[in-house]
């Protein structure tokens, strides 16, 4: 009977204290009833190996025990979609892309290596690791404390179906936002094309500011994406809803755009700068830090980029393919 | 995982589900007759309603706590059982659980 003991024991751990010895009294007593009834059928004592079939059969010690407990949860069903959403945004729109911003300086800032050696790369991630903890604690303790508030029941019966939420059409376009897009492209080309391509220097306070001979070609590619953003938002108004086609245009564009975007930045875009007060040390100085922080922007175009990308692609691929 | 594995094992959750909801009132109707554990569970078994030890003793404590069951503790056989029996409210609420349990047999029936 040692093994029946054993089990009763390990059952015994898990049960409300108030209610150890009662329970266990009368799961020991239909255990031996069973045991007693096998020796009279097999006409001998069960040996360990008889009477441990009878012991798995009544299952593992903790869920036996667990059945006896009513059941608890820290965040109940009502409320855990809500929580979940809410983890799950967190997660997707603010950890993640936070990760991946540390993940892309860490591959791409050799300054940010050398600024951090070894483990002190890791431990650079510190904040993120507290903002994980952080929000997760404070979330988890939020849900389970209004689960277990008169707060809930309001939660769960003051709705009212005229309250809730329209059914948005995910790939209609709002004629509102093509239009102030329209306007917003407009605007600037209309600035833009009074600009003259070769022409490099600028004379601001006293300083002038002469630009990298790579400046037209900027100025050549930022009038074309903005002719084409027109054209898009034409589109988009004659047909205010997303196909494959609008969708994968707009795709091809917004990566067009980023990567002009991303070239000027690690372009070395100010080539020099002259003052009657500065001295040309002084202005080397200015020029190298505008540059590199130009440069250091790069990486956060990146991490926006991938956003951009991932949003696109997601909209192409709920778009009905063209037939 | 082939499909006949699937649907055994789909069948086989929805077995136990409509078992699980009909064990109450088994329990509850055995027990117009004095039981301890062991016997009530042999009892159940012998009508085809076996039902495990680990699921048997919890559902008697809820009923129990419920008020639907009275138990107490005594010696049979040189040994402490505790013995069930329906309480005064727990035969009121069976007679309405088997009214019931006849209008959805009824149901079922005019469905099938």
């Amino acid at each position: 009977m040692e093994l029946v003991d054993r089990y009763l024991h390990a059952v015994k751990f898990w049960l409300p204290r108030k209610q150890k010895d009662d329970i266990i009294a009368e799961l020991s007593e239909d255990l031996r009833s069973q045991i007693e009834e096998k020796e009279s059928e097999i006409g001998h004592k069960l040996t360990d190996a008889e009477v441990e079939p009878i012991l798995k059969r009544c299952g593992n010690p903790m869920a036996v025990a667990g059945r006896y407990v009513p059941q608890q949860w820290l965040i109940g069903p009502t409320l855990f979609p809500i929580y979940r959403v809410i983890i799950q945004s967190l997660f997707l729109y603010f950890l993640l892309p936070w990760m991946l911003v540390w993940m892309g300086i860490a591959i791409f800032s050799p300054d940010f290596r050398a600024d951090h050696p070894g483990a002190a790369l890791f431990a650079s991630l510190k904040p993120w690791w507290l903002a994980c903890t952080y929000s997760l604690f404070f979330n988890t303790l939020a849900f389970a404390l209004l689960d277990r508030s008169p707060m809930r029941s309001h939660v769960v019966n003051d709705w009212n179906p005229r309250t809730l939420p329209a059914v948005r059409d995910p790939n209609r376009i709002s004629r509102g936002a093509t239009i102030f897009e329209l306007t917003v492209v407009v605007s600037t080309l209309a600035v833009w094309v009074q600009l003259d391509p070769f022409h490099r220097a600028f004379h601001f306070f006293g300083l002038t500011l002469t630009l990298s001979h790579q400046w037209p070609y900027f100025i050549w590619a930022f009038t074309a994406l903005s002719g084409a953003g027109i054209a898009i938002s034409c589109l988009n108004l004659s047909q205010p809803r997303w196909t494959r086609l609008s969708a994968s245009l707009r795709l091809g564009v917004d990566v067009y755009s980023l990567g002009v975007v991303y070239l000027l930045c690690r372009a070395n875009l100010l080539q020099s700068l002259t003052g009657s007060d500065l001295s040309s040390a002084e202005a080397a100085t200015v020029v190298g830090t505008v540059n590199s922080w130009l440069a250091g922007f790069a990486i956060w175009v990146i991490a926006v980029g991938v956003a951009v990308v991932v949003f696109d692609v997601r909209r192409i691929l709920r778009t009905a393919p063209v037939q | 995982m082939s499909p006949s594995i699937d649907i055994d094992g789909r069948f086989e959750n929805l077995r136990q589900e409509l078992r699980r909801g009909s064990l109450p009132l088994a329990v509850l109707a055995a027990l117009r007759t004095e039981h301890y554990g062991y016997t009530l569970r042999k009892t159940l078994a012998d009508h085809g309603m076996a039902i495990d030890e680990g699921t048997l003793y919890p559902l008697l404590r809820r009923l129990e706590t419920q008020g639907l069951l009275v138990s107490q503790w005594r010696e049979e056989d040189k040994r402490n059982k505790r013995f069930y029996r329906l309480s005064p409210d727990g035969k009121l609420i069976l007679k309405q659980l088997l009214i019931e349990w006849k209008s959805i047999h009824a149901s079922l029936e005019d469905i099938f």
